[in-house]
């Protein structure tokens, strides 16, 4: 038995005795859904981080006070987890040459070099 | 000129309804059914008491009211116009989340009714809550819908929670003997009649589409008295509660 | 909150055993931490990191949630709509963090059922410090300013760490304790700079919260077991004395200069080493506490498990029990 608490609401629940045994089942906390984040009309949704629901409507509903609930924010998106295909984190590597390939990129190509070159032999 | 004294007493029962009840809601912060539920039910309270904060300054600016602090907290129960339906303790969560749609499906028919009040200064607080209460029936209309499609034992509950609700929730709309005509007449507000009547015309769609049976109106009697200071054994211990801190010293600042 | 300085062993002291590792990955590993790159959920990693970072990510989450108890025992009574607002938002802020956490550590592979289950068993344990009761509403504001300040500490140190969806959860939940101190200080300051009586209310109430704050970041580095490794895994970002000496030095000057005191009469600064000195704390005392014989242990738990309990028909009636689970990613 406890004494009396010093939270006036927990005095007005009904708690267990002391030792009780509770436990909850698994899939109790429902499933994961991934949280978009899009902070102002233009921009992308980015990912913020993940709630549990048993829907996709509730999933939205809670995604807004849990992600949403401080500074701007015009839309969310959200995804079940389940349903995010991603690479392999160890497949990092398909993407290790990607800065070599400079014919891909405007740094690749120095037009001022050869035009000050040319005026430079005039 | 309007009459000051029925703006007051439209203000201070929107006010009383509104801290009372974003008071018991804040109670589920930290103790809800799983964490994300009680983030947003726990805003929803903010945004409730927000609301009445946002009241006793519009009293407090354009009709000689008090500071809102000392209004909300110093007041004596006889004083508050808040209805009996929002005093209750939060009780179980159905009662607590069908006590949500009721009450803020009726939170949003008031407001929109004020948009173009003549009580002008009113006019920007009924649009800015407007995104906010928005949130608070998706929430509400989501719930109500999950649950009575949920299990056997959710369906129950949910039905069981709205019949227990009726009659409280009817209490909202109870008249001002005093004040009612007047602000009808000098199109302050529509008048609870009229606001009654619309609220029907909301929750109706909702609670079919959830399947919970809500019998004719009629057949309900609604809980008045909150208007004229007569109240629930709850709200003289909440008050206490309430403002024991601030009742430690009242001149000072908290 | 609160991430406690001090990561807990487990009621059965589970060693830390060094499992059998692939020597060629953990190198590979160690490598990609000491070059300051993150680890992310499907990376190959030890199983030691695995074990240690889900036993702290939870024992954070479940100091979250049950922190919000204590100071939660004031929503009721806040004096004011300002603190009364500041107050709701801060312990749903709390709550929120143990959202974010709990499904940091399901990344790792623990459900989030599995983790509250510990909790309520006692398995698994949550900040010593939220095992003592917030008696008067100075309480709260000790709480705000104090150990909030005390948790910024470790989690600005733990948010360097190596794994990044902890580190992620810690980067927002930083932002949100920028306010906790903020109004914590706020709420403190106005007691101590108002009337005799509130003066008097908080300097009670930080007579009673500087032993639990002493105990915060843990025993002394020389009698704490298994860091060395944590350390240069970047799971523990820093020794527990440090990161005392560290809250002392910011804050210790910040009560003094209010004209308040705290109930140990060694404790001062050697300004030759920067070290703070104090008297040592009661360490049984800290044991005994973590083991159940604090004043709120009970109430702590019994609480949680009437959430968990009067909740449950509303979890169970949209359970899905067709329905794949569904993990967070990232």
């Amino acid at each position: 038995m406890l004494n009396e608490s010093l939270d006036p609401r927990v005095n007005r629940l009904k708690l267990g005795h002391e030792g009780e045994v509770v436990t909850i089942v698994e899939g109790e906390n429902w499933n994961a859904y991934e949280v978009f984040h899009q902070e102002k009309r233009g921009a992308h949704h980015e990912h913020v981080g993940s709630v549990q629901a048993p829907s996709a409507e509730l999933a939205l509903v809670f995604a807004k006070e849990q992600f949403a609930r401080r500074k701007r924010c015009v839309n969310l998106w959200v995804v079940r987890s389940a349903d995010i295909l991603a690479f392999d984190v160890e497949d990092e590597d398909m993407f290790a040459t990607n800065l070599e390939k400079t014919y891909r990129d405007a740094s690749g190509f120095k037009v001022m070099e050869k035009i000050n070159k040319f005026k430079g032999k005039k | 000129m309007l009459s000051q004294q029925a703006i007051i007493s439209l203000l201070t029962k929107m006010g009383d309804d509104a801290l009372i009840i974003g008071h018991r809601n804040s109670e589920w912060t930290g103790l809800g059914p799983i964490m994300e539920e009680d983030i947003a039910f726990s805003s929803m309270a903010q945004d409730k008491i927000g609301h009445a904060w946002a009241l006793y300054r519009v009293m407090q600016e354009h009709l000689g009211g008090q500071d809102p602090d000392q209004f909300a907290f110093m007041r004596a129960e006889k004083e508050m116009r808040s209805c009996h339906f929002v005093e209750l303790p939060i009780g179980e969560y159905d009662f607590s989340l069908m006590r949500h749609f009721l009450f803020d499906h009726a939170e949003a028919v008031r407001y929109e009714s004020l948009e173009n009040t003549a009580f002008e200064p009113l006019q920007p607080f009924a649009k800015k809550f407007k995104g906010e209460i928005k949130y608070h029936l998706l929430h509400a209309d989501e719930w109500v819908l999950q649950l009575s499609r949920g299990s056997e034992e959710s369906y129950a509950r949910m039905q069981q929670a709205l019949l227990h609700c009726m009659p409280l929730a009817l209490g909202i709309f109870e008249t001002s003997k005093a004040h009612e005509q007047t602000l009808i007449d000098e199109k302050i507000y529509p008048g609870e009649q009229a606001l009654q009547a619309r609220w029907l015309d909301r929750i109706y769609p909702v609670l079919s589409k959830a399947g919970l049976n809500l019998p004719g109106i009629e057949s309900f009697t609604p809980v008045y008295g909150g208007r004229e200071g007569y109240h629930t054994a709850y709200l003289q211990p909440l008050l206490d509660e309430m403002s024991s801190v601030f009742k430690l010293d009242p001149t000072a600042t908290w | 909150m609160y991430g406690g300085g001090y990561i807990f062993d487990e009621p059965n002291k589970r060693p830390m055993q060094d499992t059998i590792d692939d020597p060629v990955k953990l190198a590979e590993f160690e490598q990609r931490i000491a070059d300051g790159h993150k680890i992310e959920p499907g990376d190959w990693m030890p199983n030691d990191y695995r074990k240690q970072l889900i036993r702290m990510i939870e024992q954070h989450a479940h100091s979250e949630i049950i922190g919000a108890l204590p100071e939660g025992t004031w929503i009721t009574r806040a004096p004011g709509f300002k603190r009364k607002l500041a107050l709701i938002a801060k312990v749903q802020d709390e709550i929120g963090h143990g959202q974010l956490l709990y499904n940091a550590a399901q990344t790792l592979g623990k459900s989030r059922e599995a983790m509250i289950n510990d909790l309520l068993s006692g398995k698994s344990k949550y900040s010593n410090v939220f095992n003592y009761p917030a008696e008067t509403w100075a309480d709260v504001t000790v709480i705000g300013f104090l150990i909030d300040a005390a948790a910024i500490v470790n989690q600005v140190a733990n948010a360097k760490g190596s794994y990044g969806p902890y580190c992620r959860a810690l980067e927002r939940i930083c932002y949100e304790e920028s306010f906790h101190l903020k109004q914590g200080h706020d709420a403190f300051i106005e007691l101590a700079t108002g009337t005799p009586m509130q003066r008097q209310m908080v300097q009670d109430a930080l007579n009673r919260w500087w032993q639990p704050i002493m105990h915060f970041f843990g025993p002394p580095d020389k009698t704490s077991v298994h860091s060395e490794k944590l350390m240069k895994w970047k799971v523990k970002m820093a020794s527990n004395d440090d990161m005392r000496n560290q809250f002392l030095d910011a804050y210790v000057p910040k009560i003094w200069e209010l004209g308040l005191t705290l109930p140990d009469e060694n404790l001062k600064k050697d300004e030759a080493t920067g070290k703070w000195l104090f008297s040592d704390p009661d360490w049984d005392l800290f044991m005994k506490v973590i083991n159940g014989g604090g004043p709120c242990n009970a109430e702590r738990l019994q609480v949680r498990k009437w959430a968990e309990e009067s909740g449950r028909w509303i979890r169970k009636a949209l359970m899905n029990p067709n329905a794949a689970r569904s993990f967070p990613v990232a």
